[in-house]
């Protein structure tokens, strides 16, 4: 079987793995790397679970080969904000109650993220189209759309 | 169990290199939106991955006198948020931005959706309306061209041969009176496999339709061009009697299957009204 | 008459509803206490656990939905590098045993055959025929490959109205595919119809739905040093330790099933998933052993929501008033029995849903077939009916020419009224309000964006029920402690699937101990470590669990406060304890107690106590003294006082409902609220576009109103994805489906904001007055949905989802 010796920076460190030509990005980075926080809700870029921001844009991890991130740098919601360090989206979140299972919040956390980033002032609407891609099946979206709301306006 | 290899060449002349020795056995990818999830159900066991996206000769959209240039690894998000397109094809921004998601905008690449050959490509109707032509490189280096009407032969069946790379998308500029118009169809606001999708480009002379280019997605076995239609309403006004004039034209170009998402009959109802609904916007 | 003190809080009106502020903890906003660890992913779910040197396992599935099952050939399988086991149904050691819905109390009739791995006969497409556990998971799948399969495909049957005629295919070994079948005698309704002016016959159809949560079942086992098989998986009952003991032979006390926090659960991990899968192998290969579902396994083979088929006849008089109900309904149990009795005997009793009918036959049945089997589902039995009889309120409202509301005004039940099923609902009752609210809510209607547009407006009412049915005897435990530091410790089996199961515990033992949320750890969902507090089901957690942890808490407050007494030489009646303090206050304060409870309550040790050794008196008049919590704690402890309790509740239990007649108690309180939406319909196309969703539920007491608006607002949009764009649709018993591609739920663009309002009549029989909201919250959109449709093009849809397709069918454009 052909590996390949590839080369990851996730959230600020550099992390080496073998991987063969197929593994997906989340595969290697649940099973090898250790970031189990990145989550597999479907594995075929349905859900946004997985999601992770790869050379500034937020993608699927699921859809991306593990050898194509190789020498790229990969941000998960780890990488974004800590329990005592936390990125005012996750404060917001707390605080907004917009999270219920927490299953698609890693994803959403990054998402949102990458949307502020693009779009530091979203409407409401912008904000749903934002996150269109991460599906939640606990809170209908009201919660989350207020607290990236929210989050924005602290910037 | 496989033994994939995956190759990644750092330039064009890599590339060719790559394609020749591997003619057979290689399967391109860039994003993989559409492969990579094949490759996990197992419907596709590819031999030899060729990495093209990352490939700078193939990514970017390049504006010049006549046309603009896209590069076939160009994201669909870089398509829909570029404001040369915008402001050009505004059909093919719509198209784009209404693809998948923007998670997978962020991957999938107009080559590859044009690849993938799904007659519910986004971007196959606006680039048939839009007179697309697409390049491509065979593994020897020859460059041909195919008019993006030309390039679904049928479902799931495109013009690219083994070894065959797309290199770029070139899209004349349209003639500044003309209009666009585009319609997506699904079952949920976003991310929705389509279920009928209208793209169309008006040009008016006076009181009648001068040229018309008007294609169709999700309702044929590949993406189509509705030529008859165009023909029929080149040089008439477009009002409501040139609209029932040429429902029944319309139900001959087309030919929607039943399945989970709608019956045959569904989509020919929903294919006139977006249609009529097109037609009539981009000639007011 | 003690003056007001500056350590006292002034009144504050909660804004919401009204109230005053009658507690410091409870009824405010507040984090979860689980947030921060999901927020910042360190929550560690099932799947995401690793145990060194576990084997991956996977499971092998049916080809087809209906077949003998001739022969399992697993040789090759076996030899394959890396494989560690394959099993099939022979190596099982109790491969069939029959599930009890009772936990604890026998209720026989009520059971289902429990079928781990297939065996002689198939009877649905996804059920588990071998498992694999090895090395890697690429090796398992390989494996699975591997395993020769020998079928014999049988006819099937696939409706169940088909599968209830006496010749059919028979699913199973009895000699009918009928299950079971309920009534409901109430009156004489051809009497009854004979006194209607208008009458209304319709049959409704819903559909096949998935739960579709985010977390696919999941989860990691292995053998401890005591050789007990521990399973850490995503599921809502940690009892089933029992169902999976029975299976593999051993004795109830060697399985231990922890949960961790649930990736959703909706119903859907109610029943057993993966649990016995890893229990027997890890049994069989003495290693830890991992299995995940992929999504496409997920809807493939875990329980559905029941598709139902039902005939409705309803009669009024020309004022509106209900006089006649004949209902029937039939619903799809699929290849397995499970709890579909039960979820049939709750929509029995909801049927007529929450109104006054004089006369009322109801019939229901429950049928086996060939397709996926269906079972718990957000609602159990209360959603398919609702559909029915709020989408025939407004025919007939239609047609006497008064407005929804009215017509439900004159026929809402009211506290004191009975059901048809003869139970008198004794506590708030407040859906008239819930109506008014709602629609009052919804504004000004929104003029058509474009020619093509119609608006409409609609609204749906429900009843549906919390807490266990009550001949189950259902009961809950929980544990809490005050440490030497003043924190408090929770110990619950409560099963945590994002509703705030837990930290609602949290919340309740904060405000009984007086300190703040953040000082309260619970450990939860330990079948060895926590006492069992029953399932996380039937929207019962907050009513049993929360009960059980109020009267533990409660406990320990008491002996708390009756030390602070003798500190201060006060009558303990007069002290309150806040922040971390304990202090005097000008009003006797109650003892918390809780409330509704069974007579024959059992309360374990740690609670009243014996003799009180005396230690030192404050002796000090002043009423402005404050002590803190720690100094009472540690004088307690020195005392010998028990800082602890681990209570029973149990819910006042009823007997069994008279099957002849439908006539019984069955639950213990039900949930009434109102949903009104107003829909953006395109005569054109059949597009939907949902404008707004107003939600307004009586809660009883919201013990957090964040968590509570939180289920509302998720409860409409899983109601809206249920009457919307939902549907598990299957071909002779074969998905057509399969992915999350295919199967749509509501995105972030299909919903609009969900406006959420509270109604807290405190007349709940939960803690403080609370009821309860998880399932309640998602039935009403549906039926809600088609009025509005109904509201915009004039023409009603009978069946779910309300596609684009079935509009223009219904507007004759196709």
């Amino acid at each position: 079987m052909n590996t390949y010796n590839i080369e990851i920076k996730v959230n600020d460190e550099w992390r080496e793995a073998a991987v063969t030509a197929t593994d997906t990005l989340l595969e290697v980075l649940r099973s090898k790397l250790d970031a189990v926080e990145v989550k597999n809700g479907c594995e075929q870029g349905d859900c946004g679970a997985c999601t992770v921001i790869l050379e500034g844009k937020p993608v699927n991890s699921c859809l991306v080969l593990a050898v194509q991130a190789n020498g790229k740098e990969v941000t998960t919601v780890k990488g974004i904000g800590t329990q005592d360090s936390p990125h005012h989206l996750q404060t917001a979140f707390v605080e907004h109650g917009a999270i219920q299972c927490g299953y698609c919040t890693p994803g959403l956390i990054v998402s949102a993220k990458a949307l502020l980033d693009e779009n530091p002032d979203p409407t409401r609407e912008e904000i749903r189209e934002g996150i269109c891609g991460n599906l939640c099946r606990c809170t209908g979206y009201t919660k989350i759309v207020e607290a990236i709301e929210d989050a924005a306006s602290k910037k | 169990m496989e033994n994939t290899e995956y190759l990644k060449p750092n330039d064009i002349k890599e590339l060719l290199l790559i394609m020749t020795e591997n003619k057979d056995r290689a399967t391109v990818i860039a994003g993989g939106t559409n492969l990579v999830p094949e490759i996990r159900d197992g419907v596709k066991t590819p031999q030899v991955l060729v990495d093209v996206g990352d490939l700078q000769e193939l990514v970017g959209i390049q504006l010049d006198r006549d046309s603009i240039t896209i590069g076939a690894a160009t994201t669909i998000a870089e398509i829909a948020k570029s404001s040369v397109i915008h402001e050009h094809f505004p059909i093919l921004s719509k198209a784009a931005g209404e693809l998948g998601n923007p998670l997978t905008r962020n991957r999938a690449t107009i080559g590859g959706n044009l690849a993938n050959a799904s007659p519910c490509a986004d971007t196959a109707p606006p680039l048939m309306a839009l007179e697309a032509e697409i390049h491509i490189t065979n593994a020897e280096g020859q460059v041909r061209t195919v008019a993006a009407d030309k390039f679904f032969m049928d479902y799931k069946w495109t013009h690219l041969d083994k070894g065959d790379v797309m290199t770029r998308i070139a899209i004349p500029k349209p003639n500044v009176a003309a209009k666009g118009s585009h319609t997506k169809l699904g079952l949920r606001k976003a991310a929705a496999i389509c279920v009928a999708s209208v793209a169309l480009m008006l040009e008016k002379e006076g009181d009648a339709v001068k040229r018309a280019r008007i294609a169709f997605g999700s309702v044929a076995p590949k993406p189509i061009r509705a030529y008859r239609l165009e023909q029929y309403i080149e040089g008439k006004p477009v009002d409501e009697k040139l609209l029932s004039d040429c429902e029944p034209l319309l139900q001959e170009e087309i030919s929607p299957i039943g399945d989970i998402r709608g019956s045959e009959s569904y989509r020919r109802f929903a294919t006139a009204s977006i249609f009529n609904r097109n037609l009539l916007q981009a000639w007011a | 008459m003690l003056e007001k003190h500056k350590n006292f809080e002034k009144v504050r009106k909660v804004s919401k509803s009204g109230q005053a502020e009658k507690y410091h903890v409870i009824g405010k906003p507040r984090p979860r206490h689980d947030a921060w660890a999901k927020v910042s992913g360190q929550t560690v779910y099932a799947g995401d656990h690793k145990v060194p040197g576990m084997l991956y396992a996977k499971v092998l599935r049916s080809e087809y939905a209906a077949a003998k099952l001739l022969s399992i050939d697993t040789g090759e399988a076996e030899k394959i590098k890396g494989v560690a086991t394959v099993m099939t149904a022979k190596d099982v050691p109790n491969n069939e045993t029959v599930t009890r819905f009772g936990q604890t109390h026998s209720v026989g009739g009520f059971e289902g055959l429990y079928r781990v791995l297939a065996d002689k006969k198939i009877r649905f497409k996804g059920e588990a025929v071998a498992l694999v556990a090895a090395k890697t998971l690429a090796i398992a799948k390989a494996a699975i490959q591997k395993i020769k399969v020998e079928y014999e495909p049988l006819e099937g049957v696939f409706d169940p109205v088909e599968a209830m005629k006496a010749n059919a295919y028979l699913v199973g070994e009895d000699e009918s595919n009928v299950i079971c079948s309920y009534k409901i005698r109430k009156g004489n309704v051809e009497k009854g119809f004979t006194q209607a002016d208008v009458i209304v016959e319709n049959t409704y159809r819903v559909q096949m739905v998935d739960h579709a949560y985010m977390e696919p079942e999941a989860g990691v086992a292995w053998k401890d040093d005591e050789g007990v098989i521990t399973i850490r998986a995503s599921t809502q009952v940690i009892e089933h330790f029992r169902g999976v003991a029975a299976v593999l032979g051993v004795p109830h006390n060697k399985i231990r099933v922890i949960t961790p926090m649930l990736g959703g659960g909706f119903g859907g991990k109610e029943d057993i998933t993966v649990e016995t899968y890893l229990a027997l192998l890890v049994q069989k290969t003495g290693k830890p052993v991992s299995l995940t579902f992929t999504r496409e396994e997920s809807i493939l083979a875990h329980s559905k929501r029941h598709p139902y088929v039902m005939h409705y006849r309803t009669g009024a008089t020309k004022d509106g008033k209900l006089v006649a109900m004949e209902a029937e309904l039939i619903s799809d149990a699929g290849g397995y029995v499970y709890l579909s009795p039960w979820v049939l005997l709750y929509s029995t009793v909801n049927a007529p849903g929450p109104y006054d009918i004089t006369h009322v036959k109801v019939d229901t049945h429950t049928v086996l077939t060939n397709n996926t089997y269906t079972s718990a589902n957000r609602g159990f039995g209360a959603n398919q009916p609702c559909f029915a009889y709020e989408s025939q309120l407004d025919e007939l409202a239609k047609k006497l020419n008064i407005s929804p509301l009215e017509i439900r005004q004159k026929n809402y039940l009211h506290t004191g009224d009975a059901l048809a099923s003869g139970r008198v609902l004794e506590h708030a009752v407040e859906t008239e309000q819930t109506a008014i609210k709602a629609l009052e809510a919804l504004g000004e209607p929104t003029k058509p964006r474009k020619p093509s547009e119609k608006i409409g407006r609609g609204m749906a009412s429900c009843m549906s029920s919390y807490g266990r049915m009550t001949f189950l005897h259902d009961t809950s435990r929980s544990f809490v402690s005050v440490e030497l530091d003043g924190t408090v410790t929770v110990r619950c089996g409560v099963q945590d699937l994002g509703g705030g199961q837990a930290s609602s515990l949290a919340q309740i033992a904060a405000e009984a101990l007086g300190v703040p949320m953040e000082d309260v750890t619970v450990f939860h969902g330990d079948s060895a470590l926590t006492p069992l507090a029953g399932t996380t089901t039937a929207t019962r957690q907050l009513y049993m669990s929360g009960n059980a942890t109020l009267k533990a808490a409660a406990t320990v407050r008491r002996n708390l406060l009756e030390k602070a007494g003798r500190m201060l030489g006060m009558d303990p009646a007069y002290l309150d304890i806040k922040d971390r303090q304990v202090f005097i206050q000008p009003e006797r304060k109650p003892w918390m107690v809780v409330e509704n409870e069974s007579r024959e309550c059992t309360i374990s040790y740690g609670g009243d106590r014996g003799d009180i050794i005396i230690s030192e008196v404050c002796g000090n008049n002043d009423p402005d003294t404050v002590i803190p919590l720690t100094d009472v704690i540690k004088a307690a402890a020195a005392d010998g006082i028990e800082l602890l309790c681990v209570a029973q509740f149990n819910a006042p239990a009823r007997e069994l409902l008279d099957f002849k007649t439908g006539q019984g108690q069955v639950f213990p309180d039900f949930t009434f609220g109102t949903i009104a939406m107003e829909v953006a319909v395109d005569i054109e196309t059949g597009d939907v576009d949902v404008l707004k969703i107003v939600t307004c539920f009586d809660v009883g007491q919201a013990i957090n109103p964040l968590s509570v608006e939180g289920q509302m607002e998720g409860g409409a949009v899983y109601g809206l994805g249920y009457g919307l764009c939902e549907e598990v649709i299957l071909d002779k018993g074969i998905t057509l489906t399969p992915s999350l591609a295919e199967y749509l739920i509501p995105t972030s663009k299909d919903v609009p904001e969900v406006e959420a309002i509270m109604i807290q009549s405190g007349g709940g029989i939960g803690p403080f007055g609370a009821k309860g909201i998880g399932e309640p919250a998602n039935v009403p959109p549906p039926p809600a949905l088609a009025n509005a449709v109904c509201d915009a093009i004039g023409k009603r849809i009978y069946d779910l989802p309300i596609t684009p397709e079935k509009i223009l069918k219904a507007l004759n454009a196709i």
